[in-house]
C-alpha cells in the first residue's frame, strides 16, 4: 500500500514520536530514571491516550518510583483500554498486593486465569495470596493446578508443602519439600522448610543439617535462630550461641533468639558437647555402615529420637 | 582426578563412597546418606561451572599472604563448613601467621579429622615454630606412615630433627630421601653436609658420593664436599673441588678461603696467602682474616753482603 505524500505527513510523524518516546521512556526506565521515564510516557500518552502498553509501563514506573495510588490507576487505565491484557492483570495484582488488599489481588488473578487458564504464574501468586488469607486449601488447589501443568516446578512443590503443613498434614509435606528439592536441590525454601519442620517435630540433628544447607545458599535469622534452638536440643552450647549470635547480629529484635541465647549460655556450664567433623549429629541410624565407623557414635545415638 | 557421574555415586556402595570423599577432598565421616548428599551435591556444583568469583576462602587465603592474618581469621571462620578440611587449613595458616600457634595445631587437628592428612604438615610447621620439635617430628611422621616417600614430609623432619639437636639422624633422613628420589641429586649433598655438621666427615664423604656437581645451584654441596675432603687430610682432592668450584664461580669467598687453607695445609703459604686475601676482598669474615693472620709471613730477605774490599794487587 503506498500512501498519499499528504496522508503520510499527516499519520506516520505521529507513530514515530509514539515509538522512540516509547522507547526513551524504556531505556529511562532501565537505567533507574523515573522522571525522564515519566516525561517520556506522558509525551506517548498524549499523542495515544488509550495506549495499553503506555499504562501499563506507567504503571511499572510509578510502582518503582513508591507512588502505588498512581500505579493503580495506570494498571486500571491499562485494563480499561484493554480487559485481556495480561501484563495489566499481573502488574494490578502485584499492586494490590503491596497495598495489602488481598482479596482483591486474588480476584485479580482470577480474572486473568478467566481467559487465560494455562498461566503458571497466575496461578503460583493465587496460591500465595490465599496461603496469606489463610485459605491453605484452596493455595493448595492452585498448586496442585500448576503441577498439573508443569509436574517438576520445584516452588510449587515447596508452596504447597508449606500450606500442607500449615493444615497440620506433616508427612504430605515432607513428601512435597523431598519433591521440591528433588527436582531443584538448591530450592532455599524448601531447605528451610525442612529444617522449620525437622526442628518441630523434635528432630534436631536433621534440622541442623538442613539449615546448614539453606544457609550456605542464603542467610536468615529465622534460619540462623532454628539452628540455635536445634543445638540447644543436641546439648551443643557453643555451636547454639553462635548460631543465636548470628541471628541477632541480623535482626536484633528477634525476642526469641535473646531468651534461647540466654538458655544457651547457662547451659554452657553444664553441657557443651563437640561433634567435630559430623555434620550428621543427631541422626544415628542403626546398622549404617557410616554410624558404625561414626567415633561419636553413643552420644550420637543418644540425642538422636 | 576424575569426577564420578551423579548416577554412580546414587549407587556406590560404602566403601566406594569413602574413596570417592578421599579422592574429592571431601570430609568422609558421618551417616552414608549424608556424605552420599555430600558427594552428589559437589558433583553437582562441578557440573555447572560458573564464571570465577572470588568467594570468602579466595579472599582470606590473599589477606594471609598480604599480611592481615586477624582479617583472614575472621574470614576463615565464616567460610568454615562441617564438610570439608579446607577451611579449616586456611584458618590454621591464618593463625599460625598471627602468632596462635596453639590454635592453629587445633585448627589443623579438625582438618586432620575430616580425612585431610596433608593438614598434619601443617600442624608439625605450626608444632615447630612454636618451637615444639619433638611433638612437630611426631606429625610428620604421622603423615610419612601413609606417604612414606613424601619428599616434603622427610625435608620437614630432617629440619626439625637438626634444630632438636639430632643432625646425625637428620643426615640418615636426607641420604633415605635421597635413594627414593634419585631425581633429586642435591638431597645427596645435603644429607652430606648435615653428616659433616654432625661432625662425621668420613660418613659425609660417603653421602656426598663419587663427583661432586659443579652447577652453578650445586656449588655449596661441591665446597661441603671439598671441606670433607679437607678434615679428613685428603687435601689434594680437597684443591681440587675448591679450583673447579671456582671456575664455576670465581667470586664465591667461601671457596677461595677453603682454598687457601687447603694450601696452608699443603705447606704452601705463598698460594695460601693469596687466596686468603681474595677471599678477604669478597667476603670479609672474622674467619677468613684469622685464617689469613695464621698464615706464616716469609723471613725477611738477608741484605746482600758487601763484597770485599779488593786487594790492590802489588805494585
Amino acid at each position: 500500500m503506498t500512501l498519499a505524500p499528504d496522508t503520510t505527513e499527516r499519520f506516520l510523524p505521529s507513530v514515530d514520536r509514539l515509538e522512540s518516546a516509547m522507547h526513551a521512556a524504556r531505556r529511562a526506565f532501565e537505567r533507574g530514571d523515573t522522571d525522564a521515564a515519566l516525561a517520556q510516557l506522558g509525551a506517548a500518552l498524549r499523542l495515544k491516550p488509550e495506549y495499553d502498553a503506555a499504562w501499563i509501563l506507567k504503571g511499572a514506573v510509578l510502582q518503582k518510583a513508591g507512588d502505588r495510588e498512581g500505579a493503580l490507576d495506570a494498571f486500571m487505565q491499562a485494563l480499561r483500554c484493554n480487559g485481556n491484557s495480561k501484563e495489566g492483570w499481573m502488574g494490578l495484582a502485584s499492586v494490590l498486593h503491596e497495598l495489602g488488599r488481598l482479596k482483591e489481588e486474588a480476584d485479580a488473578y482470577d480474572r486473568l486465569l478467566a481467559f487465560d487458564p494455562r498461566s503458571l504464574d497466575a496461578w503460583i501468586d493465587k496460591g500465595a495470596v490465599l496461603h496469606e488469607l489463610q485459605d491453605y486449601a484452596g493455595a493448595i488447589r492452585c498448586y496442585e493446578e500448576v503441577l498439573a501443568l508443569r509436574p517438576e516446578y520445584a516452588a510449587a512443590w515447596n508452596n504447597k508443602g508449606a500450606a500442607l503443613l500449615r493444615l497440620g498434614h506433616e508427612a504430605d509435606a515432607t513428601r512435597c519439600f523431598e519433591e521440591a528439592l528433588q527436582f531443584d536441590p538448591d530450592c532455599v525454601d524448601a531447605m528451610a522448610n525442612q529444617t522449620y519442620l525437622y526442628e518441630k517435630q523434635g528432630y534436631h540433628g536433621e534440622a541442623v543439617l538442613w539449615a546448614d544447607r539453606a544457609l550456605r545458599i542464603r542467610e536468615a535469622p529465622g534460619l540462623w535462630y532454628a539452628k540455635g534452638l536445634a543445638h540447644l536440643g543436641l546439648l551443643e552450647s557453643t555451636l547454639a550461641i553462635r548460631s543465636l549470635d548470628r541471628a541477632l547480629a541480623l535482626d536484633p529484635t528477634l525476642k526469641e533468639a535473646t531468651a534461647a541465647l540466654r538458655r544457651a549460655t547457662a547451659m554452657r556450664g553444664k553441657s557443651d558437647f563437640y561433634r567435630g567433623p559430623y555434620e550428621c549429629f543427631g541422626t544415628h541410624l542403626e546398622g549404617d555402615p557410616g554410624c558404625e565407623e561414626c567415633e561419636i557414635r553413643p552420644r550420637c545415638r543418644e540425642v538422636t529420637p | 582426578m576424575s569426577v564420578p557421574s551423579g548416577a554412580e555415586v546414587e549407587h556406590a556402595d560404602w566403601p566406594t563412597l569413602q574413596g570417592m570423599c578421599r579422592s574429592l577432598g571431601l570430609n568422609p565421616k558421618g551417616r552414608s546418606g549424608v556424605v552420599r548428599m555430600r558427594v552428589l551435591e559437589h558433583v553437582r556444583r562441578r557440573g555447572r561451572p560458573q564464571s570465577w568469583r572470588a568467594g570468602r576462602d579466595h579472599m582470606a587465603a590473599l589477606l594471609t599472604r598480604l599480611g592481615f592474618p586477624d582479617l583472614a581469621e575472621d574470614l576463615w571462620e565464616t567460610a568454615i563448613r562441617l564438610d570439608a578440611p579446607g577451611p579449616w587449613v586456611g584458618l590454621g595458616q591464618a593463625q599460625v601467621a598471627g602468632g596462635f600457634l596453639n590454635e592453629a595445631a587445633k585448627s589443623f587437628d579438625r582438618a586432620i579429622q575430616m580425612g585431610d592428612t596433608s593438614a598434619l604438615l601443617n600442624r608439625a610447621e605450626a608444632l615447630g615454630a612454636g618451637g615444639d620439635y619433638d611433638l612437630a617430628i611426631a606429625a610428620c611422621e604421622s603423615y610419612l606412615a601413609s606417604h612414606p616417600t613424601d619428599l616434603r614430609a622427610l625435608a620437614m623432619k630432617a629440619d626439625f630433627l637438626v634444630r632438636s639437636g639430632f643432625k646425625e639422624e637428620a643426615a640418615r633422613i636426607l641420604l633415605a630421601a635421597a635413594d627414593s628420589h634419585p631425581e633429586f641429586p642435591f638431597l645427596h649433598a645435603g644429607a652430606g653436609t648435615v653428616f659433616l655438621r654432625a661432625g662425621r666427615p668420613e660418613v659425609a664423604l660417603e653421602a656426598f658420593g663419587p663427583t661432586p656437581h659443579m652447577e652453578a645451584s650445586a656449588i655449596e654441596g661441591a665446597l661441603n664436599h671439598g671441606a670433607a675432603f679437607l678434615l679428613l687430610g685428603r687435601t689434594r682432592e680437597a684443591i681440587d673441588i675448591f679450583q673447579k668450584a671456582l671456575e664455576k664461580a670465581p667470586e664465591r669467598g667461601e671457596a677461595l678461603n677453603n682454598l687457601g687453607v687447603a694450601y696452608l695445609q699443603m705447606d704452601e703459604p705463598k698460594l695460601a696467602a693469596s687466596n686468603l686475601a681474595r677471599a678477604a676482598k669478597h667476603l670479609d669474615t672474622a674467619r677468613i682474616r684469622a685464617n689469613l693472620e695464621k698464615v706464616p709471613k716469609a723471613p725477611p730477605r738477608p741484605r746482600a753482603k758487601k763484597p770485599a774490599a779488593r786487594k790492590k794487587p802489588d805494585p
